[in-house]
């Protein structure tokens, strides 16, 4: 996997660390900064946490604002909506999405319609964030990308950064967002390493990123996957063919504006996303695409997701089960008719 | 599955080719990357390579023959295929299946003639509805392409993105500058090579056979002159200061091998004068003018007998943003180029105006037709020594004529005067070339 390094010369320090620890100095600058924010979660506090994301915050912050909870992702995602209700503003982890399913009930069928239903009367101001997509043979039950169900709910917000940087600006404007945020972050990322400011950093929700410039084809995709087309923009560059490679950042909202320039540029359109291609982002993305750029178009809008079967556990069928940058470069190929 | 090689285009202006000479013969085994022929297209021969690994199964015409661009031209079986039935298959197959290849059979006479082919237009399989991509429809529109005139390149014959740019590069050629009325899209046979009168070849006479090169010489500059409504605005220029700089410059840049020719002052002085005449960077479309983005100045470079003769656009990008070294190593190479391996297509495409010198002849002055879809020409002749007054007074000065040919639709009399004005204070405070 690449390493994205992106500087902003506006900011005022920046230095390398890890993803994780991006997530970290979000949080804890936030919890610094107000007393209503909290965190829980299964082995959040004495352990400090399963992936080591919550590291030193129950001793600087105790007990009272680290919570370790029991293994019932029902229980403890449905006090927190109520704690967001009655005014605190919580942050779930979930060890990996894939447990939130047993959350369903709360996470999607109370949170994201409460301000609705209560004529205006209860917001839900909560941050639910974990690990989200192919672990690295975790097997089909613990390998789940949620965006493409729970984007479908009216009402959240969803976050899906691709590096350090993005993690911290995103997870800063999600805690202090009033809407709950759903933000996906990967296993196989929390390691990588990139340059993050100092100090207070949010980025807006809604404003897709250029990570690469080009001319030829536009490549959209968000979270991991964007890191792969960065690789197949790099491998593409080789045979002639520029990409551009559009972060989204937030599937909700959805920068839709950034895509369509974009698009009535290249003429030409890709969209990178592991979920299930079924009723996807990606399903969701090609069709407003198609809807705006209908004219500006030389090819339908080709997608890449993983593969329509529940996630392998052989490491060389779950490679291939991806939207790997050999996958991306091919439909690329295809798309501008030079397969 | 036998892959079935086609002709390939090789230029942007290319609509057949003529396989001067097969490199293979049927039964070899080739590797990705052999050459399989030479293909001479209307800009110059070039080597035609395989991409697949196999056995050349047929070859379906000799050398010599030419046909249009898409046409199967040979049959190669891939691994382990039957080489002899990939053949024997292809060949049965090849000629009623694919429009092109009809095309080619029944208009091989004719190709040669006019140098245009038909292409079948995208309607006509059973009526069926043409298949076009959104964006292709919207650039036909824009850019005055008939679809119906197209065969589409992409999957089941669409008509995509490639296919108008191509044809707009074509019809750029020629017909952009006129109006679909004047210039049907659907290359009519121009005028071209065929000679209005008939020609009786005398005792004594001999006849010489034409290059394609030269029949698009001839079918382009018919276009040219036959369309566009020409006409011609001269003005001389005092070119002592800028041959005393040019000696100078020449002085101090010797050890680092730059010579700077007067052309390449021209070529400066012409560039940087689009700023404020952007009308002579620009093309006639139909029913409206574009203004081009880019100003690549085309410099026209006489090719030596032993290459065949003729003539070539050397394309210099982008000049109004290059300095006089940049533009002097640019030219040389591309005429070094053009005289020894021959120019590519990339070497001679994009021209938005265009530069004759026929100075180093010992020209005075001359007019040039203009290069389509360029609106404007200049033609120079040598800079000379004349006696000239200056100040009222009879004294011996260098001057150099210039004539430019202007496209009427686009520039008028007074605009034309205003560019030359343009170029003869560059040219005359030659200091203001250097930054």
């Amino acid at each position: 996997m690449s390493t994205v390094t992106v500087i902003d010369p506006t900011m005022t320090a920046t230095r390398e660390i890890e993803f994780r620890d991006a997530l970290r100095e979000a949080m804890s600058q936030e919890m610094r900064r107000d007393p209503r924010v909290f965190l829980l979660g299964e082995e959040v506090a004495q352990y400090n946490g399963a992936y080591k994301v919550s590291k030193g915050m129950l001793e600087e912050f105790g007990p009272r604002r680290i919570i370790d909870t029991p293994i019932s992702e029902s229980g403890f995602a449905g006090m927190a909506i109520g704690a967001a209700m009655m005014g605190l503003r919580p942050i779930v982890e979930f060890m990996s999405w894939s447990f939130s399913l047993v959350a369903a009930d709360p996470i999607l069928n109370n949170a994201p319609k409460m301000l609705y239903m209560s004529g205006g009367q209860f917001g839900c101001p909560i941050v639910f964030r974990g690990n989200d997509g192919a672990g690295g043979q975790l097997g089909s039950t613990h390998s789940w990308c949620v965006e493409g169900l729970y984007s479908n709910v009216p009402g959240l917000k969803m976050a899906i950064p691709s590096c350090p940087e993005d993690a911290k600006g995103l997870m800063t404007t999600a805690i202090r967002d009033d809407d709950p945020v759903f933000f996906l972050e990967s296993e196989r990322m929390l390691g990588m390493k990139g340059h993050v400011p100092e100090g207070d950093y949010l980025i807006p929700f809604g404003q897709a990123k250029v990570r690469r410039e080009g001319t030829d084809c536009t490549l959209v995709s968000f979270g991991r996957p964007v890191n792969f087309c960065l690789d197949a923009a790099a491998e593409l560059a080789k045979e002639g063919i520029s990409c551009e490679v559009l972060d989204m950042r937030t599937i909700r909202p959805l920068d839709i504006d950034s895509i369509v320039r974009s698009v009535r540029k290249t003429n030409y359109c890709v969209v990178v996303d592991q979920s299930w291609s079924f009723g996807s982002p990606g399903s969701e993305v090609a069709s407003q695409v198609h809807q705006h750029c209908f004219d500006d178009l030389d090819n339908f809008v080709h997608r890449v997701h993983s593969a329509d079967v529940p996630t392998p556990y052989a490491f060389n069928l779950e490679q291939e089960y991806l939207p790997n940058a050999r996958r991306i470069c091919e439909a690329v190929r295809s798309c501008l008719y030079r397969a | 599955m036998p892959t079935t090689v086609t002709m390939p285009r090789l230029s942007d202006t290319m609509e057949a080719g003529t396989v001067i000479k097969w490199h293979v013969k049927e039964g070899d085994t080739v590797a990705t990357g052999d050459v399989l022929a030479d293909v001479e297209t209307d800009k110059a021969t070039m080597e035609m390579q395989t991409y697949d690994d196999g056995v050349v199964a047929k070859l379906l015409i000799g050398a010599g023959d030419r046909v249009a661009i898409g046409t199967p031209i040979a049959v190669i079986a891939v691994d382990g295929e039957d080489a002899s039935s990939a053949g024997a298959a292809k060949s049965a197959a090849a000629a009623p299946t694919t429009a092109a290849a009809a095309v080619a059979t029944n208009d091989e006479a004719p190709v040669v003639v006019t140098g245009t082919v038909v292409m079948p237009s995208v309607h006509a399989d059973n009526g069926a509805r043409a298949r076009i991509s959104p964006v292709a429809r919207r650039m036909a529109e824009e850019l005055g392409v008939d679809i119906n005139s197209l065969r589409g390149t992409g999957p089941g014959g669409r008509v995509i993105k490639r296919d108008i740019e191509a044809a707009a590069t074509r019809k750029g050629s020629g017909a952009v500058a006129a109006p679909a009325s004047i210039m049907p899209v659907v290359a009519a046979p121009a005028p071209a090579a065929a000679a209005s009168m008939p020609v009786v070849a005398g005792p004594g006479s001999r006849e010489v056979a034409v290059s394609g090169m030269r029949q698009t010489i001839a079918r382009r500059l018919v276009e040219s002159k036959s369309t566009i409504p020409h006409y011609q605005v001269s003005m001389r220029f005092n070119m002592d200061p800028l041959l005393e700089l040019r000696k100078m410059l020449n002085a101090q840049l010797e050890p680092q091998g730059v010579k700077l020719s007067v052309n390449d002052f021209i070529v400066r002085a012409c560039a940087l004068a689009m700023a404020q005449h952007p009308y002579f960077n620009a093309s006639w479309a139909g029913d409206r003018i574009i203004i081009h983005g880019e100003v690549n100045v085309g410099v026209a470079v006489s090719l030596p007998a032993e290459r065949g003769g003729g003539l070539v656009v050397a394309v210099i990008r982008n000049a109004d943003q290059k300095g006089l070294r940049q533009i002097s190593l640019d030219t040389r190479a591309l005429a070094e180029k053009a005289r020894t391996r021959g120019l590519g297509p990339e070497d001679m495409m994009g021209a938005t105006f265009t530069i004759s010198n026929l100075g180093m002849y010992g020209v005075d002055n001359f007019t040039a037709i203009i290069n389509p879809p360029n609106s404007a020409i200049l033609a120079c002749g040598a800079a000379v020594e004349r006696p000239v007054v200056r100040n009222s007074q009879l004294c011996v000065g260098t001057e150099l004529d210039a004539t430019l040919s202007l496209d009427h639709r686009v520039i008028d009399g007074a605009m034309a005067a205003e560019y030359l004005t343009t170029v003869r204070h560059n040219l005359e405070n030659p200091a203001t070339l250097l930054v």
